[in-house]
Parts: C-alpha cells; structure tokens; sequence
C-alpha cells in the first residue's frame, strides 16, 4: 500500500471527521496537494450533508434565539433578557400574593387574579391562599422553564411553563391572547407518548396572564413529551384535538 | 401504532424531486442573499426554524446545556461574519450544521473530557440518548422530514455498525476511544465505521435539500 492508498481509504472518514487528530491534520496537509483527494473528500461530505440531523431535536430554553441573534450580529445581551417573561410572570405573582394577603386581612375583595392550582372557580379565601402558595413553590423550584410565541388577530402572547421536576407539576401561564370567539375555547393538551391528552381549558382574559397548575395525566398515557395549546370548538369537550395547534413545547430528555 | 421510522425509504430521485431541488435551491440563494446583505429578518428566520437541531448535534456530542448554547451561538455567529462570504456550494443549512458539529468536536476536545465519556457511556445508552426515535409534534417541527429519513438509514445498519458511527459521529469519540467503549480491537471498529459510512453514503446522498 502507498502512502496515497491510505489517504484514498480514509476519505470517507475524514469528510465525516471521524480520524483522529494526527490523522486528520495529515489529512489535511495531503489535500493541499492532491486535487484528487480534494474533490473527493468535498463529494462525500455533501453526500453526508444530512447526517448530522439524526440526532433528536432540542427545544431551545426561553430566550435563547433572542441571544443567539444578539450575539451573531454583535450585540450584547443582558444575561437577564433570557428570564424576562418568566421573572415577569413571577414578579406579578408575588406581587399578587403580597397584595391579596393585604387584602385579606383588611377584609377587602379577593384576589382578581385568575390564580387556581385546580379549576375550581369559587375558591374560599383561604383555599385561594393555599393555591397562590402552592402556585408560588412550584414557580421557585421548578427546574426547567420553556416558553413559546403565539401569534393571533396581530396580537403576540405566549406560553410559558414553569415545570417542577420533584413534584411532577407545572405552572402554566397563557399571556397576550385576545378573547377565544363565542363558539370556540382555548384548551391545553399534554402530548404524550400515545398520543394527546386534553388538560385544563384556558380562560383568556385580555390584558390577564391565564395562570393554572397542573398535575401530569395518568401514566397509562404513557410519557409526557410536552404540552400543546389549541383552539377548540366549544362543542368539543373529549376526543382528540379538532381546532386550530396555536403553539406546542416539546420536553428535551429527562423532563 | 406506526412511527414515521417505520416508513419505508423513499430516497428515489424523480424528476419532480428534480424540480423540488431547484426550488430549494433558489430558496437557499434568496435566504444566502439576505443574510449576505445583514437582513438579520432572515438570520432570524434560520435560527428559529435550525435551532433544535443543531442544539441536539451540539448537545448529543457535549452532554451540556450551556455548552451546546454556547456552539450554536457561534456557529450563528461564524455565518453571519465569515461563513457567507465566499462562494459557498453548500446549502445554508447544511453548512450550519458542519459549523455547528465541528466546533463542538473542537470544545471537546478542548475539554478533556472524553475518557469521561468513555467512561459513562455504553452502546444502549447511545442508541436511546443519539438516534433512537423521538416524537416531537411531527407537523410542527420544521425538518422533521429529513430526520426520519436519516434515522431511517440509520437504522437499516446493523447494530454494532450503527452503535460505532454513533459513538464516533455523534457523541465525537476517537476511534481508539470507541475500541474501549466497545470492548472491541481497533481495528474492528475500523471496519465497522467504514461499512457503515458506505451504506449512509449510498442512502443519504439522494435525499432532497431542506431549505426553510
């Protein structure tokens, strides 16, 4: 075999940068002087164009394609821009619960926030309390937080979920939605394993982050792979998603 | 229930494929032209639709969150300052994606942390965290297409082909490092990456451009 035969047996695993670094920058010195190798090399790297795509996709955390556009033209972002949805929504949770403590103990109305662990409309103070502490200790240790865009009648919201890896439930907050029409509803989806399973319907109110907690569905649904919102006619309360997919977030692994 | 890994292969070239091709292709040179004219509309467009995927190239071979941010960012950056400058043959998407797996090879390396790697992994491991099936909204997820269809020719390999292009393409391992992963001599592995990158050559080359 001649020093060239070797190189004409590897090409393949150089295109796919696969050799080892010795092996490689010798490589590379040899394609400097052989067109052969050269327009060889170039033909299998376009055959393998697509390779690199059978890895699984992961869902980009909140912000980041914000700051992947800041940082390729050259700006600088700040650090906090990524958390500025979800510190928001936290922001006005705390301040919520601040207010409605006040409140309560001066024997005000309610809390008008639309703030319920479970939908149960007509939560006694107390019970609100306890569902506005639950919601906040979910939102504190929750270990991941995804969030996405929804666009509709010109308007942007989004979808934000604030998943709380020990107890195994997630805060979901719907923001910046206009009013569902009379005959339709928003509704939330959990995608799993086997297919969709219909959570929690959303009451948007204009103006109102829509925030609720939920438990995930039961395991012979098989695992959850994310979280769907979707706009249903009003008619539609089992069965599968029938309206419009508005926005959908997938769990990379080990959510 | 089928999974869209179940399909058969259809990497046939038609004349309508032919015709799809060209679209593409004038597709990518009118998204190659703005970005080249820094109309950052488009780099936008890219990252929102190829984020996912070079996050999971990036993050399969590092096995970090940050880290894999860090690469993707990068290789937006790398394109949008140099990568389009010349005259590139190769489509925008495809070159994101080589941008994106070579500077993830050069930081681990840079790491020192494969023998770690090495270490913590073993061929079940791969197949499940690399190439196993994924079910992400399929209608959603810009590109889906062309993952099924490499994952398809990904698993017409036998396995202990496709367990050693796993290791060595995807998780960035040196072929001496993939012989103690696998229990196996050098030189099988050798030979196990060399038939295995013939038959994805022979499946893949056929398969039509992605432009989003």
């Amino acid at each position: 075999m001649t020093a060239h035969d070797w190189f004409v047996e590897h090409r393949t695993e150089y295109a796919a940068r696969v050799l080892n670094d010795s092996e490689m920058q010798a490589f590379e010195e040899h394609l400097a002087r052989c067109d052969d190798c050269n327009a060889a090399a170039r033909r299998i790297e376009e055959e393998l164009r697509w390779l690199p795509m059978g890895v699984a996709p992961v869902t980009p955390r909140p912000g980041l394609q914000r700051r992947i556009l800041d940082h390729a033209v050259g700006r600088a972002p700040a650090r906090w821009q990524q958390w500025s949805i979800p510190i928001g929504i936290a922001a006005s949770l705390i301040s919520a619960a601040i207010g409605w403590q006040i409140g309560h103990q001066a024997v005000r109305e309610p809390l008008a926030a639309p703030v319920a662990s479970t939908p149960a409309p007509q939560l006694v103070p107390d019970a609100r309390l306890t569902a506005l502490q639950d919601t906040l200790s979910i939102m504190r240790q929750a270990a991941r937080v995804m969030q996405t865009k929804i666009r509709m009648h010109g308007k942007e919201g989004g979808m934000v979920i604030f998943a709380d890896a020990k107890t195994h439930r997630w805060n979901v907050v719907v923001h910046g939605l206009p009013t569902a029409p009379a005959d339709a509803r928003y509704q939330f989806w959990f995608i799993t394993a086997d297919g969709m399973v219909r959570g929690a319907a959303v009451n948007v109110s204009p103006g109102t982050p829509m925030i609720f907690t939920t438990g995930m569905p039961e395991q012979a649904h098989g695992e959850v792979l994310g979280a769907a919102l979707t706009m249903e006619p009003t008619t539609a309360t089992n069965g599968p998603p029938r309206g419009k997919t508005l926005a959908h977030l997938m769990l990379a692994e080990g959510a | 229930m089928p999974t869209p890994h179940d399909r058969p292969l259809r990497l046939e070239r038609t004349r309508s494929a032919n015709d799809r091709d060209a679209v593409a292709a004038e597709r990518d040179a009118a998204l190659r032209s703005r970005i080249a004219a820094r109309d950052e509309s488009a780099l936008a467009e890219l990252i929102e639709l190829t984020t996912p995927w070079l996050l999971g190239v990036a993050q399969a071979m590092l096995h970090d969150a940050d880290d894999a941010e860090d690469v993707v960012m990068d290789a937006f950056r790398v394109l949008w300052t140099t990568a389009l400058s010349g005259d590139e043959e190769q489509g925008i998407v495809p070159l994101l994606l080589r941008i994106t797996r070579q500077r993830a090879i050069d930081r681990l390396r840079s790491r020192q942390r494969r023998a770690r790697l090495v270490a913590a992994l073993t061929p079940s491991e791969v197949e499940r965290s690399v190439v196993a099936a994924v079910e992400p909204n399929e209608a959603a997820q810009p590109g889906w297409h062309v993952h099924t269809q490499v994952h398809a020719a990904l698993s017409t390999l036998p396995p202990e082909q496709r367990a050693a292009v796993s290791l060595a393409y995807f998780e960035g391992l040196a072929q001496s490092e993939i012989a103690v992963a696998l229990g196996v001599p050098l030189g099988t592995v050798k030979t196990r990456i060399r038939l295995a990158f013939a038959r994805l050559r022979t499946s893949l080359a056929p398969l039509k451009d992605w432009v989003p």
